[in-house]
């Protein structure tokens, strides 16, 4: 059966569209194109990041309203549960406004110990988790404020993640539960472990890799980046706690589950660290 | 297309995409928000066809790839494919009837997804699979019923001439087709 042209013209339309995806696809996994890709990506960012933070001022109400009104069941218990907690804190503690904890987590950034003398430059979060396959979020500062991409992003407690990408305003920031972050550490005192703690994706534990059998471990024992040579991360930084560990009969290593030491679900503010590895 | 259809589409994409960043992050439901994106391909088959549905979801994507930190044309691919699969499932179907929308919507974004997630995990991004995918789909899929019918009609007041003769095209084809 012969096709009309209408048709020829639609087929060659979809063949030509795929195969221009297919090149981009491959030239950016290739890493050939990256300084072009991430430089297109940068201008992107830089015109739509304003865009979304005007439209996230100005809709953030109506967005609060509907999530309000999709998590109604458990906004209610959740309201029940808060009431009775108000009840019994309401003559111990004195009021404590949004502002007041907003302050205490900045003041904690000023003095993070892991950091030492290292500069850092404190940020705001502006988005989280932007992909549903992703664990990122948005910060609002970017190259002109001295982020660049592979710097390591800090929070109150421990390592949040790296910079994958930065534009002059804003940058993304690749949390440590994402399912491609990967970090050296270190363990264990003065019989130094080493291991790497893996991304399992958003809101999942931690898992720690290539921990031999026998190694000594404990719950809640912290995971610190090690600073190996090449690291992508300075030493000491802490990854994550031990939350459990077994040994599957036959295995050559370890099951090692780790909770981020840093609270990852109220990202407010964040600290990146000016710091590059080492090629 | 005419130049006043290109910039119309465009407004679209842009202002659809910045819904999904904003008021759609705050929509989460078991860890999942909706991805109104996958839509506007659906709406550009429907009212324009297979090419017309397809060049949208190229474009749609590629917007997608440029503000988030995706596998650069990963969602130009699955939004190129998207369209032209619905235009061609729905070639020869009334589109006035009120549920082809809703049906497209959700059944396409659904195995939008599902395709999306496969093929970055073929790109090395295994995460993609370790994620509730059944949660993500439903989500999704949900949603983009609920919004495909004023998606589609923006997306036909955008496409303007193209999704008319889309229109006229299809309504000959089922004429001729009647017995």
């Amino acid at each position: 059966m012969s096709r009309t042209p209408r048709s020829r013209r639609t087929v060659a339309t979809v063949v030509v569209l795929v195969l221009v995806s297919l090149t981009v696809i491959t030239v950016d996994q290739t890493g050939r194109t990256h300084d072009l890709t991430a430089g297109v990506r940068s201008v992107a960012n830089d015109v739509f990041s304003p865009l979304r933070q005007a439209v996230d001022d100005v809709v953030r109400p109506l967005g609060d309203f509907f999530a309000g009104a999709v998590h109604y069941g458990a906004l209610q218990r959740e309201n029940e549960n808060l009431r009775a907690t108000v009840g019994r804190l309401d003559q111990q503690l004195a009021q404590r406004s949004f502002d007041v904890q907003q302050l205490r987590q900045l003041t904690t950034l000023e003095h993070l110990p892991f950091v030492g003398s290292l500069p850092t430059v404190p940020a705001q979060v502006t988005a989280l988790d932007m992909s549903n396959f992703d664990a990122d979020v948005a910060i609002d500062k970017g190259r002109d404020d001295g982020v660049t991409v592979g710097m390591p992003v800090v929070g109150s407690g421990g390592l949040v993640g790296v910079v994958v990408e930065a534009s002059h305003t804003q940058a993304t920031v690749q949390l440590v539960t994402d399912g491609q972050s990967r970090v050296g550490v270190t363990f264990g005192g003065r019989q130094a472990s080493y291991a790497t703690v893996a991304g399992e994706g958003p809101g999942q534990p931690l898992a720690a890799l290539f921990v031999a059998p026998g190694t000594p471990l404990h719950r809640g024992e912290v995971m610190a980046t090690n600073g190996l040579a090449g690291a992508s991360f300075p030493p000491g930084i802490p990854v994550g706690r031990v939350a459990s560990f077994s040994t599957p009969s036959g295995a050559d290593q370890m099951t090692v589950r780790v909770d981020p030491a840093a609270d990852l679900a109220h990202l407010t503010y964040v600290d990146v660290v000016q710091w590059q590895p080492t090629p | 297309m005419t130049p006043g259809a290109v910039v119309r589409l465009l407004a679209v994409v842009a202002g659809l995409l910045l819904l999904d960043q904003t008021v759609g992050l705050d929509l989460r439901v078991a860890g999942a928000h909706p991805e109104l994106m996958w839509l506007l391909p659906v709406g550009a088959a429907l009212a324009g066809g297979i090419r017309v549905g397809a060049v949208v979801g190229f474009l749609a994507g590629m917007a997608v790839d440029l503000v988030l930190p995706t596998p650069m044309g990963l969602s130009a691919l699955v939004g190129c494919l998207l369209g032209a699969g619905v235009g061609r499932v729905v070639a020869g179907a009334d589109h006035d009837a009120w549920w082809v929308a809703p049906v497209a919507g959700a059944a396409g974004t659904a195995a939008a997804v599902m395709l999306y997630a496969v093929l970055g995990a073929v790109l090395g991004q295994e995460q993609m699979l370790r994620v509730d995918l059944g949660a993500v789909v439903a989500v999704v899929a949900v949603v983009n019923a609920l919004a495909a019918r004023p998606v589609c009609r923006i997306m036909a007041w955008a496409l303007g001439p193209a999704a008319a003769s889309g229109r006229r095209r299809r309504a000959r084809a089922r004429r001729l087709v009647r017995p």
